[in-house]
Formats: C-alpha cells, sequence, structure tokens
C-alpha cells in the first residue's frame, strides 16, 4: 500500500477518534454539570483544558462562559480541534482514499459532515445540542462499525486501528489528567462530597461504567478507578488496552523493526506508574510525560511508514 | 391540476422521446404512461430523493473558477434520456470503425506516415499540431493501440441523424457520471426499471480492468495497475478515486511514484518500492514528465517517458495519442475509415471549414454569425464562439482571434441539436442534449451501453458542459425486442 494512503487512513482514524471523543467528552459535561449543585467550582473552562487550548480560546473569546465554550468546541472551524474541524479533516482524508474503503465508510462520513454543517448553529440550544451529540456519537460507531465488518483487516485497516488507538490512547490521558487536577488539594470540601459522581463520569466518558462495575466490583472511588483505565488490558479505552492494540497493528505491519520495541517500552512505562504511591501533583507530571511518550510514538510511525524519502 | 407536459413543443428541433406534445415515440412509451401516473408531487419528491443522493454519494465535481469551494454536487435530470438498442447496435459499431480507424492513423502517424504520403493530409497539419509528440515516433505500443480510452460527442440534428462532434482521445472524463447516474436512477425509479429491459452499463470498470491487463508489458501475468491523478484538487478527482476503487486499483499522484535507473516506474508504498506495470494517467502529455515535456511540471512523473519507450510500463492512453484529438485532424477521420479499414464511415461527421485552408477561411469569415467556431485543442467548451448566440461585438471580437491563428480554428454549422424532456421548476421543457458514449480498445474493442447524456439546462442553451452550467441524464438504451 501507498505510503501517501497509509498516512492518509491514519489521519482518518485519528479525525474520526477526535470527533467522537470530542461529543463524548462535551455530552458528559454538561450531565456532570446538571448533578453538581450550582456554586461548585467548576466552570467550562475545564473543558479547555483537556484540549490544551486555553490559549487559543482566550485569544478569541473574552469569558469561559457555556457559550463561547461550546462555540469554540463543537462549532469554530478556524479552531484545528474543534469538533467540526476534525469530522472536515477526517472528510477530506477520506475524500482522499476512497478507494481504499468500502463505499458506505465514505458516504457514512460524507452524511455525518452534511449533517454536523447543516445543523451547527443548533448546537448553542442545549436541547438540540443534546440531539446533535447523540447524532455524531452514532455516525461514528457507524463508521467504526461498517469498517470492521465490511473491510479485510489488513494493512490499509491496520493504520486505521493505529490512528484511533493512539488518538483514543492520548484522549484517555488527558480525561485522566483533568480528574486529578479536579482532585488536587485545592478542592473545597463541597466539591469532595460530589466525587463520586465526578468519578461516574469520567467513567461514562469512556464508556467504562458498566464493565468497572463488573470488574473491579468495588464502589467507584479514584484510585480504583485511575488505575482501571490506565492499566485495565481489556477495556477498549483504557490506555493500556490502546497500546496493546497498537503494538498488535505493529507487529502485523512491515519493516516495523524500531517499532515494536518503541511500544513495548512504553507498554511496560504505563504498567510501572502506581497511582497508590504517587501524589496528585506526581500523577499529573506522569500524565503529561504520558502524552509526550505518545507524541513521540507519533513521530516513529510517521518517520518509519508515511516519509516519502525511501531507503534505496 | 395542470399537467407536466403543458406548453412542451418539439418544434425546435429533433425531441428524443417525443414526436409531439401529446405523443411519445415507441422507445418512451412506457416513461411517459409512468410519469402520467404520478401526481406533480410525486415527482418533485423523487427529484428531492435524487439530489439528497447525489449529496450522500458525494457525487461532486469541481470548477476552476470556484476558489474555496472544492466540491460542488453533480447535477443530475431525473428524466432519463431513451434509445431504442436497434439504433444503438448500429451507432456501437460505428464507434468502433471510428475508434480503430483513428488507432490505425495514430501508429501511422508516429510510423511510416502513409496518410501523409499519399497526400490524404499535409504534413503541415500533423507537424503544426500542439499534441504531435516527437518523441513517440517509433514507439509501438501492445496491439498497435495508442488511444485505449475514448470519448466520442454525438449529437442528433433536426435531421434526425447522429453526427460525431469530436472524439476525446486524450483524458476524457465523465464514465464514473454516466454510472452513478444509474445508481441514482435505480434509488429514485425502483418500480419503474424493473418492468423495462435496459442494457446494463455497470460492468464498465470490469472492461476497464481487463482492457488496461491486456495492455501491460508481455509476461506479466498479473499486472499492477495504477490510476495517476493529477491531486485532490483536479476537477476530476472524484471520477480518478471513484474508477480506481471501482477497478481494485492503486490511486496514485505523481510524488508516489519514481522511475529508477533500470528504467522501471515504481511506487512508494509501506513495504518499500513496488513495481508498477500499467498506468491509467489522468494527468496531459504536457505534465507527464518534466525530464521530456514541460520542466515545471509538478504533476508528473521525471522518468516516465524512459521507462514507457523501454516497454516497462504501459501508458493509457500512450503518449501522444492526443494527436488525433484536433479538431482539424478531426476533418479527415471519414477519409482515414476509407483509407485505413476500406469501409465507408457509418457515422457522419459533422461539416468542417478549416481556417488553414483558404477557401474555407473566407467562408468562416463570411459566415461567423452563422457558424459554431472552436478552437482546435481546447475542451470543456471554453474558447469557442457560438454565431447565432453571439453580440455583434462578440463576434468581431472573435473574427481578430481567428485572424491571429487561424490554423487553430474550424467552423462547423450551427446544429439544432437534439432536446429531451428535462425537469424545470416542476414543469417538464425540451433542453438540448449530447451522448458521450466511452469505447475501450486494447486487444479488445468495447462501447458502454448508451454512454453520458449531457443536457444544456438553461433555456435554449447548446453548451453542454459541466463547467458551463449543464447537467445530465441517464441514458436508457431499451432492447425493444420481446416487449
Amino acid at each position: 500500500m501507498l505510503s501517501r494512503s497509509a498516512e492518509r487512513l491514519y489521519w482518518l482514524a485519528r479525525y474520526m477518534e477526535r470527533t467522537e471523543n470530542t461529543a463524548k467528552v462535551v455530552s458528559v459535561y454538561m450531565n456532570l454539570l446538571m448533578d453538581l449543585p450550582k456554586g461548585v467550582e467548576m466552570g467550562w473552562q475545564q473543558l479547555l483544558r483537556i484540549n490544551g487550548a486555553e490559549a487559543e480560546f482566550y485569544e478569541k473569546y473574552k469569558s469561559a462562559g457555556e457559550r463561547n465554550v461550546i462555540r469554540f468546541l463543537l462549532s469554530d472551524e478556524s479552531y484545528m480541534g474543534s469538533l467540526f474541524s476534525s469530522l472536515s479533516a477526517a472528510r477530506e482524508n477520506i475524500r482522499t482514499t476512497r478507494e481504499l474503503l468500502p463505499d458506505e465508510a465514505w458516504e457514512q462520513v460524507n452524511e455525518l459532515y452534511l449533517f454536523a454543517k447543516n445543523d451547527l448553529e443548533t448546537v448553542s440550544n442545549r436541547r438540540s445540542r443534546v440531539l446533535f451529540l447523540k447524532k455524531i456519537l452514532e455516525g461514528c460507531q457507524r463508521f467504526s462499525g461498517l469498517l470492521s465488518g465490511y473491510m479485510s483487516h489488513h494493512h490499509p485497516y491496520r493504520f486505521i486501528r493505529l490512528g484511533r488507538n493512539l488518538e483514543r490512547a492520548d484522549m484517555t490521558s488527558r480525561i485522566l489528567d483533568l480528574a486529578s487536577l479536579l482532585l488536587s488539594e485545592s478542592r473545597s470540601d463541597e466539591l469532595r462530597q460530589y466525587e463520586t459522581i465526578l468519578w461516574m463520569n469520567i467513567l461514562t466518558a469512556l464508556n467504562a461504567l458498566l464493565m468497572y462495575r463488573q470488574h473491579v466490583r468495588s464502589r467507584v472511588k479514584g484510585d480504583d478507578v485511575l488505575s482501571y483505565l490506565l492499566l485495565d488490558k481489556d477495556l477498549p479505552r483504557s490506555v493500556t488496552r490502546c497500546l496493546v492494540e497498537i503494538s498488535d497493528c505493529i507487529n502485523q505491519l512491515p519493516n516495523n523493526d524500531a517499532l515494536s520495541d518503541r511500544v513495548q517500552e512504553l507498554e511496560d512505562y504505563v504498567q510501572a506508574i502506581d497511582i497508590r504511591e504517587a501524589t496528585q501533583l506526581q500523577l499529573r507530571v506522569i500524565l503529561d510525560d504520558l502524552q509526550n511518550k505518545l507524541g513521540g510514538l507519533h513521530g516513529h510511525i510517521a518517520d518509519n511508514w508515511f516519509s516519502r524519502i525511501m531507503p534505496e | 391540476m395542470k399537467s407536466i407536459w403543458e406548453n412542451y413543443t418539439t418544434e425546435n428541433a429533433y425531441d428524443e422521446l417525443m414526436y409531439s406534445e401529446f405523443q411519445p415515440r415507441p422507445v418512451s412509451h412506457g416513461l411517459c404512461q409512468y410519469l402520467n401516473s404520478l401526481k406533480k408531487t410525486d415527482i418533485d419528491k423523487r427529484k428531492i430523493a435524487a439530489e439528497l443522493a447525489i449529496m450522500e454519494m458525494g457525487i461532486t465535481f469541481t470548477v476552476y473558477s470556484d476558489e474555496g469551494n472544492i466540491d460542488r454536487a453533480w447535477p443530475f435530470d431525473i428524466i432519463p434520456r431513451i434509445m431504442d438498442a436497434r439504433e444503438w447496435r448500429i451507432i456501437e459499431k460505428g464507434l468502433k470503425q471510428r475508434l480503430t480507424a483513428l488507432n490505425c492513423f495514430i501508429s501511422d502517424v508516429y510510423g511510416e506516415q502513409h496518410f501523409i504520403k499519399d497526400g490524404k493530409i499535409p504534413s503541415e497539419t500533423i507537424n503544426s499540431s500542439k499534441n504531435f509528440r516527437k518523441e513517440c515516433v517509433g514507439m509501438k505500443p501492445r496491439h498497435n493501440v495508442w488511444a485505449n480510452i475514448c470519448g466520442t460527442d454525438l449529437v442528433r440534428n433536426k435531421d434526425g441523424v447522429m453526427y460525431v462532434l469530436e472524439d476525446n482521445l486524450r483524458v476524457p472524463s465523465g464514465v464514473s457520471y454516466m454510472l452513478e447516474n444509474r445508481v441514482i436512477t435505480k434509488r429514485v425509479f425502483p418500480e419503474l426499471l424493473q418492468g423495462i429491459n435496459i442494457l446494463p452499463i455497470d460492468d464498465y470498470p470490469t472492461q476497464l480492468h481487463d482492457m488496461l491487463s491486456s495492455i501491460a508489458p508481455e509476461h506479466i501475468p498479473k499486472p499492477l495497475i495504477a490510476v495517476l491523478t493529477p491531486g485532490i484538487y483536479n476537477s476530476a478527482y472524484f471520477e480518478h478515486a471513484y474508477l480506481a476503487q471501482q477497478m481494485g486499483a492503486q490511486l496514485v499522484e505523481g510524488s508516489d511514484l519514481v522511475v529508477k535507473d533500470d528504467n522501471c516506474v515504481y511506487m512508494r508504498t509501506i513495504e518499500g518500492l513496488e513495481k508498477v506495470d500499467v498506468i491509467y494517467r489522468r494527468i496531459d502529455d504536457d505534465f507527464l514528465d518534466p525530464e521530456v515535456f514541460r520542466k515545471d511540471s509538478a504533476l508528473g512523473v521525471p522518468g516516465l517517458m524512459r521507462a514507457w519507450k523501454a516497454g516497462n510500463v504501459a501508458l493509457a492512453n500512450a503518449p501522444g495519442a492526443g494527436v488525433a484529438d484536433d479538431k482539424v485532424v478531426y476533418a479527415y477521420v471519414p477519409e482515414m475509415i476509407r483509407y485505413y479499414l476500406n469501409e465507408e464511415p457509418i457515422l457522419p461527421n459533422v461539416p468542417t471549414y478549416l481556417c488553414s485552408n483558404p477557401e474555407h477561411y473566407e467562408y468562416v469569415m463570411a459566415h461567423l454569425a452563422e457558424l459554431v467556431v472552436k478552437p482546435a485543442n481546447e475542451s470543456g467548451g471554453y474558447g469557442m464562439l457560438v454565431g447565432p448566440h453571439a453580440t455583434a461585438k462578440e463576434v468581431a471580437a472573435f473574427r481578430k482571434v481567428i485572424q491571429a491563428d487561424p490554423r487553430n480554428y474550424i467552423g462547423q454549422p450551427t446544429l439544432a441539436i437534439s432536446t429531451a424532456p428535462t425537469l424545470c421548476k416542476g414543469k417538464l421543457e425540451p433542453r438540448h442534449i449530447d451522448l458521450r458514449p466511452f469505447i475501450l480498445q486494447g486487444e479488445n474493442t468495447f462501447v458502454t451501453a448508451g454512454g453520458l447524456t449531457r443536457v444544456a439546462l438553461r433555456k435554449g442553451s447548446l453548451v453542454v458542459n459541466s463547467s458551463q452550467g449543464g447537467g445530465s441524464k441517464d441514458t436508457w438504451i431499451i432492447n425493444m425486442e420481446g416487449n
């Protein structure tokens, strides 16, 4: 398969995953705010932190109220990380790799894009926003499902899985980062009372609540949730599971020599994280480091397979 | 309720579906009966359904001048154009005959040049053709076929005769729209298609694949086939991707390919370099290889001509094939058929005046306001004059253009090209149409059943090009025998 096509499929999957994650995080966050009492110090700006987009946000908007943050994260075409920008980029990548994918894949992404474009303005209203996000989530799931069911699980598919899981691991680490921030020492007693609700919402954001209950079989509490989302080998959105998927893809792709070892190192690094021993501050440093390492892995993947300059 | 046929007229041109406002031709009887059974709101619903399908399927084309607007939905009219299979079979034969003769001519031009030596065409006409490539002299592509894919434009005049308007032998486009139009029609009129015996068209990608395999360098049993596109901003990118996908071929851009010292073409893959055997190139000769043609081309592949001349890769269409895609050379096609095949042409040419010929030149200049005048080497309907529709000022300006470069212009009578009922604001109105069948020639010759019908959506307009406000229709070749 062409290097250029591999790169576009990889990015297609990353952007679709990012679209889904953004929709998921925003809808869970809305839920969380509805559960918390008025006056609890959790504003909309926390959502900007997850995306590391505070600086860019304040260049354009004065205050981080619901309206502005939602506009920025969902519909702002000039912000590359917005849901609509991600979806547009996914569509551009699939438009230029259609020949490798089943017809339905292109139609699915194209339809979703046309829907989003058409309904973009409705997101300022909470009720229509809920419907909008639901449709986006369904559309992204349908896309993953039809690729899994209609497409040979060969090299092109492996690049899709690679992109999807790298993006997913990155998002999970960001969400955990936010959670540990919210649990930092400075939090108020009032927020402390709602800790369980917070953790349940984190699990929901990663579609992990049911699995957590079945697997961990304890009440929902911070350390257990963090460990579960970092270290569980079976949960689709845990960092470890994502790395297992990445490693599996890499090992089946050609010319993978140096990369196998790098993923292994990263897996070892994650397994060695001990949540109970780490302070909140240390945890945040670890998660930051993890995100950098994921970024590094992306760089190696790009150098290895996407580069146009080939060894003779 | 008013009829959708109200004020329909067949007076100004031959109508493909109707004898008159009230009487359909036998071949369109089934369609008309069906349309008359629908309520007006039902027809509107079908139209909306078709537009939605086009949006969702992402059938688009690009207009070069639309900056920032990459995709534009493909304008489609849901009322099909219909032709009797008995007539079609004759046209099909004529198209095969024509392309066979054209390929004999191209081989001859780059070979012994008997046609010129026997005085059938002035050598000047060939030598001054922009599309004559001296680099190709002496080449012998497989099966002696240079133009493997041809899109021939046909129009029917008021006399009911089908004429060949031009042969597109460089990188003809539109076949994907032909295929998608049928897909849409099947979605929109499923109940109608069941009762009518329409020839299927969906084997085109298979035929294209077979043809491309047949021209691969010999002794390669399973050639690697690639479609070479100028890239994602090209107006026909949708089609390049569509055909690659339908054939299961690689879609490549120039930067994906490299020609090594062994004069073989390779593509850059995740596993390293992989040899390419056949390239269906959708890039003009000019941009194909900066080593040979335009040096500033970033779209092509340096060394591609070397590889082709060494016989290590097949290019479709072969470089230089465009020499026969010249509106001056066009005038000589009937003579080619007689000369190379010893047959009479089945499909007539439109009478053509060559401005390079002094007598013809005088005639064209004296009759500019009645004629259609076209540049010899443009496509897409650019740079032409439709005399009867032009203002005196436009005619005067065009006169100067011709004077400056007579070799590059031809004149033809303005045909009253045929019409077909087209849905315009809930009513059927006659609109002018043409037909572009696609012909494949490699080891064998294949013609699509019908082709792409293009329609000039603007009232009275004769220009059907999509870049100039044209749309398209599904084309039905109906087998009446056994009905």
